[in-house]
């Protein structure tokens, strides 16, 4: 009897604990999608994968961190680079989605492709309980993206004296080689020395290779380095036009195959320009 | 048996009336951030004021070069001077901020309705160092012909970073939580201002003859704190007694 | 009579100590070290690859940033690794023909087990691999038995996207045939448990026939699935690396260097994944290899000339496979087919009468492989294996003769899991039964002895820097 009544207490006393742990475990979720994605099974995948560079706390201080180059994410501060909401703004559960996915060019963080939606999913919930932003705001609805305009000559005409109106060219540089006179002065938000993008010589950008990805880079801003929004100063039929002029600084992207949907353009054929080759 | 069914029971009970508590808790968390109990009361109040010195020899500006953007350089005709330390006669430190740092309590301060501007004119901010409150609308004006870009470095609030180009209407945004930021244009790397932002109205930016003024303080125990860009914190406590006018000195020290 | 025993039983020992001269198996931490990596992001437990590290080693050793290339790295970045295992092990043999009396051997033979145990360490594997270029990588790895004496397991130039493709990458050299199940990178290490029976094996009528044939027969032409082979493989894969594809042409040698045969071995495999829910990725997948073996040499004066084997005859293998997750508990699967021909069945030349009424043999094998991971630095792992022979060369021979039955079981603790180096407490234990393949005693009437069970107990740090 007293047996029974000791078992009894201690499962009291488990089911407390678990009551208490469960609030935090499944605090966070993600939806991507129909998915919905836990942070309690994002938990184990992100020892698994994440944690050494991003560290056990989330704050970008693992420990391989002093050897990368740029820094790991802080997921602290809540800050990040590729979002299709404004500046200032939480990324939507599908901005995190999409950067797990994809990876960050020219860094250290590769595509975490190989692990299934549900994976991926998932480290996206745990990553977001590591920020009060998460549970204290919500993200706002993304930037509207209008379709797309033609890539013709007048359009990057425009997009080059825009370039040079609203001072890309500072840090771009004029030629977009990354060597403009703001260039070498550039730290990220943790006091990190970052070179702006050479359009010259990468084929991909941080947040995407396709048009659109390029147009919310300019809209929403890079956030936590030099990078501003443009979502102020240019209407969208501009941010198009800027678009398409970029397009025209990168010379690796094969510019044989460019021309031929630029000439297609011209005659009026709306193809999107600069399919990019993986 | 019968026993371990009513421990159970209890043990379900009590994690129930737990989470119950805790969901409770929250949201009275959140009922104390929206409403405001406290108002400023005026009555009684006390007064601190005094000035902010630089002890030694008057430092000399240094001299900005603005020939990355033409469109800066042409603005003006004499030399531009880096603002990181002004200083007026007898040591006098301009463009230190002194404020409570401790001491309020629970007392909470709604915002003022009318906006604070932050201007940008002639590549450099307009002021320097802009006190606000947490809430407050903050409009970010550019007067320049040239296209800036208005980012501030926060720790404890969201970061953002806007373009501006020329002839563009104010950008409106406001920041939730108290913290002095640094504001940078990154395209004009010698653009450099701050952003403080407090919970209270007890704060004062001081001017070319190093003076500032705290009104209306309520009596109380207070710690109060001078932050100056360069030269960082000083730190004093004062009580201050009902009706009571105090002065304070800070000395910073190169 | 008692000569061709003699040789079988010397034949099965130096089997023995070929198969306990362990596959080197693939870790490495110099990938980590390049890519700030923990080994928990390309490996399940090291060795054995999830699935962003299948992924990886598809794509060539590249991660696709833009960063892969070795103008990347900082000049001091050396790309090497090495792997070896200080350990502890007991083996033991049961039903071992041994003299009555020790050194008078006159006086009749018994059955006796024969268990030996102590501290020992294992071969030593020193692995270079990374990218040459981008897009272009290699791999070379030499490896060292416990003595020292050293051989390449592995060496080869790898190009990937090709035409700008992932489904077309080339690999050139002496490499793992690509398969979904990798013997180089199982989780057993012991002589017993440290390979996959039916990836190895050999009809037991084969293996006697051969031990007893004049050295102008060809001696080995053993085809082993997990062994290393020289040649060239076409393959691809999906951009998740879902879908995977192989196909390579050998040279039929089994991967011996300087011995071209003069004839091709063909491979391939193709597996496919499917994300299931929660409970991750499924992948099954099917090979086949069909290949040819001389049976003879052409001699000169009497003495075989090594290159000129002739008399081919043909042998295949085919097999399904299948990685099975459910949450923390995953399933490995392999089933082989196995058939020889009857010339290579009995190890008869192709220019001599068969022995009469020999059959080409042919065989069935499997395993289920466990492995709990209960987290990437703890690992429980489990093996059932069977190969039961489905037809024997000679009808009248025993229905179960060289039928195995092999159990492992041990567990992996990694105490840290870092990016720079790995470090692994293993321990196991493996038990091997083999139907009928102990050595008949001199008295015996029957040309077939009892079962010979071979057990080990292994305890190691198996460690990579």
């Amino acid at each position: 009897m007293k047996h029974n009544r000791m078992r009894a207490h201690f499962t009291g006393i488990l089911v407390l604990l678990f009551a208490g742990v469960g609030q935090v475990i499944f605090a966070q979720e993600s939806h991507i999608g129909g998915l919905t994605g836990e942070g309690s099974r994002g938990k184990q995948l992100y020892r698994r994968y994440c944690v050494g560079c991003h560290g056990p706390l989330g704050d970008g201080r693992g420990e391989n961190a002093p050897w990368i180059d740029p820094k790991p994410r802080d997921f602290v501060t809540g800050t990040f680079k590729c979002r299709s909401t404004p500046t200032g703004a939480l990324p939507t559960d599908e901005d995190l989605y999409k950067s797990v996915t994809r990876g960050f060019v020219n860094s250290n963080m590769p595509s975490w492709l190989p692990l299934t939606k549900q994976q991926r999913a998932d480290l996206v919930a745990y990553v977001k309980t590591f920020s009060s932003s998460f549970r204290e705001e919500k993200p706002p609805s993304p930037l509207s993206m209008p379709s797309e305009s033609a890539a013709n000559q007048q359009s990057i005409q425009s997009g080059n004296e825009l370039y040079q109106k609203m001072n890309c060219w500072s840090c771009h540089g004029k030629e977009g080689r990354g060597d403009g006179p703001s260039a070498q002065t550039l730290v990220d938000n943790r006091g990190y020395p970052i070179p702006p993008y050479d359009f010259s010589v990468g084929t991909r950008f941080k947040c995407g290779e396709s048009n659109q990805d390029l147009y919310r880079i300019l809209m929403t801003g890079l956030d936590g380095t030099p990078m501003p929004s443009f979502a102020n100063g240019l209407t969208p039929a501009q941010a198009w036009d800027v678009v398409h002029y970029i397009r025209t600084l990168q010379m690796n992207v094969k510019r044989k195959k460019q021309t031929a949907e630029n000439e297609k353009k011209d005659r009026g054929e709306s193809k999107p320009v600069g399919a990019q080759p993986e | 048996m019968r026993t371990r069914i009513n421990y159970l029971k209890i043990g379900v009970t009590a994690a129930l009336v737990l989470l119950t508590a805790h969901g409770a808790g929250t949201r009275t968390l959140r009922a104390i951030g929206t409403s405001s109990e406290a108002r400023e009361d005026t009555s009684g109040a006390a007064t601190l004021s005094g000035i902010v010195k630089l002890e030694g020899s008057q430092p000399v500006a240094t001299r900005i070069n603005m020939a990355a953007d033409p469109a800066c350089l042409k603005m003006h005709s004499a030399p531009v001077m880096s603002e990181e330390v002004a200083t007026g006669t007898n040591g006098a430190l301009k463009d230190a901020i002194v404020y409570i740092s401790d001491g309020l309590g629970n007392r909470t301060f709604d915002p003022p309705t009318e906006p604070v501007v932050f201007e940008q004119k002639g590549c450099t901010y307009n002021p320097h160092i802009l006190g606000m409150r947490a809430r407050q609308t903050l409009k970010v004006a550019n007067s320049d012909p040239t296209t800036h870009n208005i980012h501030p470095a926060p720790q404890n609030n969201r970061e953002w970073n806007l373009s501006q180009p020329p002839g563009s209407s104010p950008i409106e945004e406001s920041f939730a939580r108290e913290e002095i930021i640094p504001v940078k244009c990154n395209v004009h790397p010698w653009m450099k201002g701050y952003i403080a932002v407090f919970k209270h109205p007890y704060f004062a930016i001081t001017t070319k003859d190093g003076t500032f003024d705290l009104k209306n303080v309520p009596p109380g125990k207070y710690t109060i704190e001078a932050w100056h860009e360069k030269y960082g914190v000083l730190t004093q406590k004062v009580t201050l007694e009902t009706n009571q006018t105090r002065t304070l000195e800070f000395v910073f020290k190169r | 009579m008692l000569l061709r025993l003699r040789a079988a039983v010397i034949f099965i020992l130096v089997l023995g100590v070929v198969l306990s001269v362990r596959q080197p198996a693939h870790a490495i931490p110099a990938f980590a070290r390049k890519y700030d990596l923990p080994c928990s992001a390309c490996h399940e437990a090291w060795p054995k690859l999830n699935d962003f590290g299948i992924a990886f080693r598809d794509r060539g050793y590249q991660l696709g940033n833009e960063k892969d290339s070795p103008i990347w790295q900082n000049p001091s970045y050396w790309p090497i690794t090495f792997r070896i295992t200080p350990e502890w092990h007991r083996e033991s043999s049961s039903n071992q023909v041994v003299d009555t009396v020790p050194g008078n051997p006159a006086l009749g033979q018994i059955y006796q087990d024969v268990t030996t145990h102590g501290f020992d360490f294992s071969g030593l594997d020193i692995w270079a691999a990374g990218t040459l270029y981008k897009d272009i990588s290699f791999s070379v790895l030499p490896s060292a038995d416990s003595s020292g004496s050293f051989h390449f397991e592995n060496v080869f130039v790898r190009f990937d996207n090709l035409f700008r493709t992932r489904w077309l990458n080339l690999k050139l050299g002496k490499f793992e045939l690509d398969n979904l199940v990798s013997e180089k990178r199982m989780l057993f290490l012991s002589s017993n448990g440290g390979f996959y029976q039916v990836y190895h094996y050999t009809p037991f009528r084969e293996v006697q026939f051969r031990a007893s044939n004049p050295p102008i027969v060809q001696f080995n032409p053993v085809f082993g699935i997990g062994d290393n082979q020289l040649g060239v493989e076409l393959s691809g894969h999906s951009e998740n690396s879902y879908a995977r594809y192989s196909v390579a042409l050998l040279s039929s040698n089994e991967g011996s260097p300087g011995l071209p045969n003069r004839t091709y071995d063909w491979w391939a495999s193709f597996n496919q994944g499917f994300a299931v829910g929660k409970l991750g990725v499924q992948r099954v997948g099917a090979f086949a290899f069909f290949g040819q073996r001389p049976t003879f040499f052409n001699t000169s004066f009497g003495s075989p000339v090594l290159s000129e084997g002739l008399g081919n005859k043909s042998l295949y293998r085919a097999g399904l496979t299948g990685l099975f997750y459910i949450k923390k508990v995953d399933f490995s699967t392999v089933f082989v087919h196995g058939w020889d021909n009857v010339f290579l069945g009995t190890g008869t030349a192709a220019n001599a009468p068969l022995p009469v009424g020999a059959r080409g043999p042919t065989w069935n094998g499997g395993f289920v492989e466990t492995h709990f991971t209960y987290s990437p630095q703890l690992v429980f792992v489990q093996r059932n294996e069977i190969v039961r022979m489905s037809r024997q060369v000679f009808r009248t021979d025993p229905r179960d003769l060289g039928d195995i039955d092999a159990f492992s079981f041990g567990l992996r603790y990694y105490p840290f899991m870092f990016s720079r180096a790995g470090l692994a407490l293993h321990t196991e234990y493996s038990l091997v039964r083999s139907y009928k393949s102990a050595s008949p005693l001199p008295t015996s009437t029957s040309p077939f002895g009892p079962d010979l069970r071979s057990s080990s107990v292994f305890i190691g740090l198996d460690f990579a820097f």
